[in-house]
C-alpha cells in the first residue's frame, strides 16, 4: 500500500492539519471520549463554590458537635444546684462569680439554678433528633408513595379524596389527640408528627411526578418496552434529587419550629427540649435582668433551623444540574 | 360555572362530614376517658357508688355513653302511668346485693317481691335495646353500716354508636325557630309572628322588626345601633355545647357573644316599668313560667320572655380575631406584593438579597421566636405590648397586626418574587421590551399581571382563616380572641367544642379554597372550570 501514497509535502500544509495512521484497536474503539461526569462530584464542587455554604456548613459541624458530644461530657443535672442559695436566674457574670470560670456559665443559670448553656444543648439534641427522625420518616414514606400516587391513576382518585379530607382536620387536634392517647414522650410525638405528615411531602411528590411521567423521553422508554419500576428509578428518580433535597431542608428546620410550638400551646414532651426551654422562659422575657433564658434558647433555635434551611437549600440548588457549569 | 361550583361544594360537604367524623371518632372512642374527670373536683370528693354514678351521668353530658339509672327508668314509667307512685317506692327498696340469690345471680334475695320483678323487668328492657346493665352491691363501712357513697346502684349504659352520634348531631346542626317551640300545652295566647314598624324594645321609634309568640326568641329579626345593624334569631347554628370551659353554652355564643364589662343604660321594659340595667331586651328567650316564680320578672315583664342577655363593653372573641387577621391580610397583600415586585426588579442586588434573607429569616426562625422578637422591639418603641380590654385603645392593635403581617409578608414576597421571576423570560416579555416598552411598564401592566394570578388564589384563605384566630400571637397579645378555642377544649376534654370547632374550621378551609379557584379564574380569563365539549 505504501508505494500508492503521495509526497506531501509539496503543498506546504503543517503537521495538524495531515493526516496521520491508527492502528485499529478493540480496546481503544470501545472507549467513550465523553468529559469525566460524576453527578455527586459536581453537585459538591457547586456547593463548595458559594463561600457562605462554607460558613453555614461549618457553624453546622459546630452546632452538631455540640448537640451530640457536649451533653455526654457536660454532665448536666438540672436541680445540681438546687440547694445552693442565690443560684437561681443569675446573669453571666454573677454565675461566673459565683461558680468560677466555666464554659458552663457562659449564659447564666435559670430557675432552679441550673447551667442555661449545658441545659440548651441536652435540649438541642432531642428537638434535633425529632427533626432528624420525622423528616426521614415523612420523606421516605412521602416520597415512596407520591412517586406511585404520580403513576398510578387509580390511587391517584383515591389519595386525592383522601388528602382533601385529611387536609381539613385540623393539625393540632389530630396531634393532640395523639399525644393525649399515648402520653406526651419522643416516641407519641414523632407518631404523631408523622402520622399524616408525609401526606402534604407525597403530594408534592405526586406533583412533580406528573409532570415529568409524560415528557417525551419517558414515552418513548415506554414504548421501548421499560418497566415501570425502571423508569421511576432511572428516569424520574434523577430528576426529583434536587426536589427532594430542596424538600428535606424546609422539613427539618420546621419540625423543630413545630416542637417550638407545640410547646408553648400546652402539648410539651416531658424531656427538657428547645421548644420546652423557650415555653418555661417565656415569663422570664418580661422580667428585668431575666431575658437571657429566654433568649438564649430562642436565639439557638433560630440559628440552627437558619442554618440548616440555608444549607439544604444551597445544597438543593447544587444538586440541580442545571447550575452544573 | 355555577354548576362546577355547586358540585364543588358539595364535594366540600362531604368531606367536611367525613372529617367531622373522624374527629368524633377520635374524640369519643380513642381518647381516654377517664381522663375526663381527672380534674373534676366533685368526682374526686365523691366516693363508692355515688362516684360512679357521677362518672356516668357526667359521660353522658359529654356524649360518651347513654346512661339510666334504675330510679329514672321509674320516673319514667310513672309519667307515663304504667305504674303508681307506691309501686316505685316498693321497687326502690332492692337490697344490698351483699349476696346473690341462688336462682338468678342478678338478684338478692333480700329483694322485695315488687322490686324483684322491676329490677328483672328492667334487665330485660335494656338488654334489648344494646345496654350493659350493672347492679353494684352497697359498699359496708361496718356490719350495718353503709359507707359514704356506698348505697347500692342499679344502672344500665351503652356506648352511642358513631352513626347515631353524628346522625343527631348534623339533624340538629341548625335549628328553625318556630312559633311551636313552647310546649303545646301552655296557654300563651294565639301563637303568631307579628311585624311591627316600631318596635317597642328600641323606645317606640321607627325600626321594624319581626316579633314573635310561641317562639324561642321574642324578636327574629330586628335592628338595632350595634354592627351589623340587622340581627336575626330565627336559624341559629348549633355547633356544639360546652360543659367544661362555659356552663352549658353553646359554641356559636362561645365564639361571638360580646365580652367585658356590662354596659347600664336606661331600659324601659315592657310593662312600661324604666329601669336602669344592661338587659338587651332583643335577646330575650322564652322561660317557662318564670314570670310567676319571680317578683322582678312581673314588674318588668308582660309574659314568659324575660332571659336576657346583658350588653357588654367590648368585641365578641371572633370579632377580635377577625379585626386583627383582616387589617394584617390587607396590610399583607398592600405591602408584600410591592416589595416582592421590586425584590424581582432589583434581582441579585442588593435590595434583592436584603428581601431574600428576611423571608430566610421568617420561615427559618420559629415563629414564637420573632413574635417575642417583634413584642420586644415594640414595647421599646412605646407600644402597649398587652391587649387591655377595659382601656381600649387604637394603639394596642398595632403590634398583634404587625405580628401577624410580617409572616404573610415575607410569604407572599417569595411567592411574587418566584412568579415574576419565571414570567420575565417569557416570550411576551421578549416581545414587548423589542416593541420598545420600558421596564416599568412592562413589568407593572404585563408582568404582575400574569405573576399575579396564583397569588389572588390567597385572598379568601387569608381573609376567612381570620375566623380561625391565630393561637400564638393571641397568647403573647392577650387578645381576646378565639385562636385558644380548639386548644383550650382539648386540654379540657369539652369535647363538644372540639367536634363544633373542627366543623367550623374544616367549612372555612373548604369554602375558602372554592372562593379562590373562582376569584383565580375571574381574574385570568383563560382560566375555566367547565370543561368544554370537543369540537
Amino acid at each position: 500500500m505504501n508505494e500508492t501514497l503521495t509526497d506531501l509535502s509539496g503543498f506546504g500544509l503543517s503537521d495538524e492539519e495531515l493526516f496521520s495512521h491508527v492502528d485499529n484497536s478493540e480496546a481503544e474503539a470501545e472507549r467513550i471520549t465523553a468529559p469525566r461526569y460524576s453527578y455527586w462530584h459536581s453537585v459538591f464542587r457547586v456547593f463548595f463554590r458559594k463561600k457562605i455554604n462554607i460558613i453555614a456548613l461549618s457553624i453546622l459541624a459546630v452546632i452538631v458537635l455540640f448537640t451530640y458530644i457536649y451533653p455526654m461530657f457536660s454532665g448536666y443535672d438540672k436541680y445540681a444546684n438546687l440547694m445552693v442559695e442565690g443560684s437561681t436566674h443569675l446573669n453571666p457574670a454573677k454565675a461566673m462569680k459565683m461558680f468560677g470560670y466555666n464554659i458552663h456559665w457562659i449564659f447564666g443559670t435559670g430557675g432552679s439554678g441550673q447551667s442555661t448553656f449545658d441545659a440548651l444543648w441536652s435540649g438541642a439534641r432531642i428537638s434535633l433528633s425529632l427533626a432528624f427522625v420525622c423528616a426521614a420518616i415523612n420523606l421516605a414514606i412521602g416520597v415512596v408513595l407520591g412517586a406511585i400516587w404520580g403513576f398510578s391513576k387509580k390511587m391517584d382518585i383515591i389519595m386525592t379524596e383522601v388528602f382533601n379530607v385529611i387536609g381539613n382536620v385540623p393539625y393540632i387536634l389530630l396531634i393532640s389527640v395523639v399525644v393525649m392517647i399515648l402520653s406526651a414522650s419522643f416516641w407519641s410525638l414523632v407518631f404523631a408528627l408523622t402520622v399524616t405528615g408525609w401526606l402534604a411531602i407525597a403530594y408534592f411528590i405526586r406533583t412533580q411526578v406528573i409532570i415529568i411521567r409524560d415528557r417525551e423521553y419517558n414515552l418513548a422508554s415506554r414504548c421501548l418496552g421499560t418497566s415501570i419500576f425502571r423508569i421511576a428509578i432511572r428516569n424520574i428518580l434523577p430528576f426529583m434529587v434536587s426536589v427532594i433535597v430542596t424538600l428535606a431542608a424546609t422539613e427539618i428546620p420546621t419540625y423543630i419550629s413545630y416542637e417550638v410550638f407545640l410547646s408553648f400551646i400546652g402539648l410539651r414532651m416531658k424531656d427538657e427540649s428547645l421548644g420546652r426551654l423557650i415555653d418555661m422562659a417565656k415569663n422570664s422575657m418580661l422580667t428585668p435582668g431575666w431575658q437571657f433564658e429566654f433568649w438564649c434558647p430562642a436565639i439557638v433555635a433560630s440559628i440552627i433551623t437558619v442554618v440548616l434551611y440555608l444549607v439544604g437549600q444551597n445544597l438543593g440548588d447544587a444538586s440541580d444540574p442545571r447550575t452544573h457549569t | 360555572m355555577t354548576k362546577y361550583v355547586l358540585r364543588r361544594l358539595l364535594h366540600g360537604l362531604i368531606s367536611v362530614v367525613i372529617v367531622v367524623l373522624i374527629v368524633m371518632l377520635l374524640v369519643y372512642s380513642m381518647m381516654d376517658r377517664e381522663n375526663v374527670l381527672a380534674s373534676d373536683a366533685t368526682y374526686t370528693k365523691r366516693q363508692n357508688n355515688q362516684r360512679e354514678d357521677y362518672k356516668y351521668s357526667r359521660w353522658e353530658l359529654f356524649g360518651y355513653v347513654d346512661y339510666v339509672t334504675f330510679q329514672d327508668w321509674l320516673n319514667m314509667l310513672v309519667r307515663e302511668g304504667e305504674i303508681d307512685a307506691d309501686v316505685k317506692k316498693e321497687a326502690l327498696k332492692f337490697g344490698k346485693y351483699l349476696e346473690k340469690d341462688e336462682n338468678n345471680d342478678f338478684l338478692d334475695p333480700a329483694d322485695p317481691e315488687v322490686a324483684r320483678e322491676y329490677v328483672l323487668k328492667f334487665k330485660e328492657y335494656y338488654e334489648a335495646k344494646g345496654y350493659t346493665v350493672v347492679r353494684r352491691p352497697a359498699v359496708m363501712l361496718t356490719k350495718t353500716k353503709v359507707d359514704a357513697g356506698g348505697k347500692q346502684a342499679l344502672f344500665a349504659y351503652r356506648d352511642i354508636p358513631l352513626a347515631k352520634r353524628a346522625l343527631t348531631y348534623f339533624t340538629r346542626l341548625i335549628q328553625v325557630d318556630n312559633v311551636h317551640y313552647v310546649d303545646a300545652e301552655t296557654d300563651i295566647g294565639p301563637r303568631k309572628l307579628t311585624f311591627t314598624l316600631f318596635d317597642p324594645a328600641a323606645g317606640g321609634k321607627f325600626s321594624p322588626a319581626v316579633m314573635g309568640n310561641g317562639t324561642q326568641h321574642k324578636y327574629l329579626l330586628y335592628f338595632d345601633s350595634q354592627f351589623p345593624y340587622i340581627h336575626q334569631n330565627l336559624f341559629s347554628l348549633r355547633l356544639g355545647t360546652s360543659f367544661v370551659q362555659a356552663n352549658n353554652t353553646e359554641v356559636t355564643t362561645m365564639m361571638g357573644k360580646r365580652q367585658g364589662a356590662k354596659v347600664y343604660h336606661t331600659v324601659t321594659y315592657p310593662t312600661g316599668v324604666a329601669e336602669n340595667s344592661a338587659d338587651d331586651l332583643h335577646t330575650a328567650v322564652y322561660v317557662e313560667g318564670s314570670r310567676d316564680q319571680l317578683e322582678l320578672n312581673q314588674r318588668r315583664y308582660t309574659d314568659d320572655y324575660t332571659s336576657t342577655t346583658p350588653y357588654y363593653k367590648n368585641r365578641s372573641a371572633i370579632a377580635y380575631s377577625f379585626l386583627i387577621g383582616v387589617i394584617s391580610t390587607v396590610a399583607a397583600y398592600l405591602i408584600g406584593i410591592p416589595l416582592g415586585v421590586l425584590l424581582s426588579r432589583k434581582k441579585d442586588k442588593f435590595a434583592d438579597k436584603l428581601g431574600t434573607a428576611y423571608v430566610v429569616f421568617i420561615l427559618a426562625v420559629p415563629s414564637l421566636a420573632y413574635i417575642f422578637m417583634f413584642k420586644v422591639i415594640g414595647r421599646a418603641m412605646g407600644l402597649p405590648g398587652e391587649m387591655r380590654t377595659d382601656a381600649e385603645t387604637a394603639w394596642m392593635y398595632v403590634l398583634p397586626i404587625v405580628s401577624l403581617a410580617l409572616p404573610s409578608i415575607a410569604g407572599l414576597m417569595k411567592w411574587v418574587r418566584r412568579y415574576m421571576i419565571d414570567q420575565m423570560n417569557a416570550d411576551y416579555v421578549k416581545f414587548a421590551r423589542s416593541g420598545g416598552l420600558s421596564d416599568r411598564e412592562i413589568f407593572s401592566k404585563h408582568i404582575l399581571k400574569n405573576a399575579i394570578i396564583p397569588i389572588v388564589h390567597g385572598i379568601p384563605a387569608g381573609v376567612l382563616g381570620s375566623l380561625v384566630g391565630a393561637i400564638v400571637t393571641e397568647r403573647v397579645y392577650t387578645v381576646p380572641g378565639v385562636g385558644g378555642l380548639l386548644t383550650d377544649a382539648i386540654e379540657k376534654y369539652d369535647n363538644a367544642v372540639i367536634v363544633g370547632v373542627t366543623l367550623f374550621y374544616a367549612t372555612l378551609s373548604v369554602v375558602s379554597l372554592i372562593l379562590g379557584d373562582v376569584l383565580m379564574a375571574l381574574v385570568d380569563p383563560r382560566i375555566s372550570f367547565t370543561t368544554e365539549k370537543a369540537r
